[in-house]
């Protein structure tokens, strides 16, 4: 889209949540979009984000025009999401060719209005956890990983996140037991269960 | 005293304090440099907008305040690490809560791969995408 629409004044803006510019290199290749690095997840703060990928619209004056809903650009990850990608990028080309805004996120009660004081805390236990690993202070780390995680156990920017800085694989078990006891729960959206829980 | 780290969105800075139990004690200048307001007669300033402090903020017998405090009069959330000597500071919960309501992106900076800073406000006047992804 970044490469289609940037001659009408879109620009895509990457921001990956990532602690290593290595992980994200090659995802890269042959991007021109800006790509930033947010270590310190300082977004997810900002921007109430808990799950990757989510996309935020801010027009020209930068006002957020289509909130945080947690929507994706591919439907590999409906089912994770409950939100289907079907006609993202339509929607995209006509808000930048005509101007046009879905209200859809907002009327479907997904966006977010702010986080609770469980999440700001978990994301600082996070940002604190990233430091001291990078000082060297594993088991300092890993303290604060763990409580960041009990705080928003199913916040993906800091349960999944966290995975890889620990020296697990955010693709194997832990992370689909992570995945069950998500979707046993209801499949929750900052706390909010987007279905009735199964036992 | 000893040295010291908060870390803020604005990234790490290194200050002397002297931690007391949930206390981290500093001299009134590095308030500023800790949390980028600093303390006026009228309260806590940054620019002209000042968030009044009134007796909520005391100097112990050594003319030290507490960041701690400081923070919460500014709404804004910590946690603190007193055997690594951190403390992070989150965004202030005020002004988050009325951007995300008002729907107006908050201002922030962020590296490119290569370490170059980027503010949001380069991009004013396009249209923007913001994509948060990850490699997890």
């Amino acid at each position: 889209l970044h490469e289609e629409l940037s001659g009408e004044g879109l620009v895509v803006v990457a921001i990956a949540l990532d602690d290593d510019p290595d992980a994200v290199r090659p995802h890269t290749h042959g991007v021109t979009m800006p790509l930033l690095l947010d270590r310190e997840h300082l977004v997810t703060e900002l921007l109430a984000i808990s799950n990757v990928p989510t996309v935020v619209w801010v027009d020209e004056q930068d006002r957020i025009v289509r909130p945080n809903a947690n929507e994706f650009g591919t439907d590999t990850f409906v089912e994770f999401t409950g939100v289907s990608s079907l006609g993202h990028k339509e929607l995209v080309r006509d808000w930048v060719r005509n101007g046009s805004v879905p209200v859809d996120a907002e009327a479907a009660g997904l966006a977010v209005g702010d986080l609770s004081d469980d999440e700001v805390a978990a994301r600082l236990h996070f940002r604190l956890a990233v430091h001291l690993r990078r000082a060297g202070d594993a088991d300092g780390a890993g303290r604060h990983f763990d409580r960041a995680v009990e705080l928003a156990p199913f916040d993906f920017t800091i349960s999944r996140a966290a995975m890889p800085l620990r020296g697990a694989n955010p693709f194997g078990a832990e992370f689909m037991d992570l995945y069950a006891e998500w979707q046993a729960a209801g499949s929750p959206y900052h706390g909010l269960a987007r279905r009735p829980a199964t036992d | 005293m000893v040295a010291f780290t908060v870390i803020t969105e604005h990234g790490g800075a290194r200050i002397d304090a002297t931690v007391d139990g949930a206390r981290v004690l500093v001299d009134p200048p590095a308030v500023e440099s800790a949390l980028g307001w600093h303390l006026e007669p009228q309260g806590l300033c940054r620019g002209d907008v000042c968030v009044p402090v009134r007796d909520r903020l005391p100097a112990d017998a050594d003319g030290r305040v507490d960041l701690v405090v400081a923070a919460h009069i500014l709404e804004r959330a910590v946690v603190l690490d007193a055997a690594a000597g951190v403390l992070v500071v989150g965004v202030r919960a005020s002004e988050r809560r009325r951007a995300l309501g008002a729907h107006e992106l908050p201002p922030f900076s962020l590296p490119d791969l290569d370490g170059t800073m980027h503010t949001t406000s380069e991009w004013r006047g396009k249209k923007k995408l913001l994509v948060a992804f990850a490699s997890w």
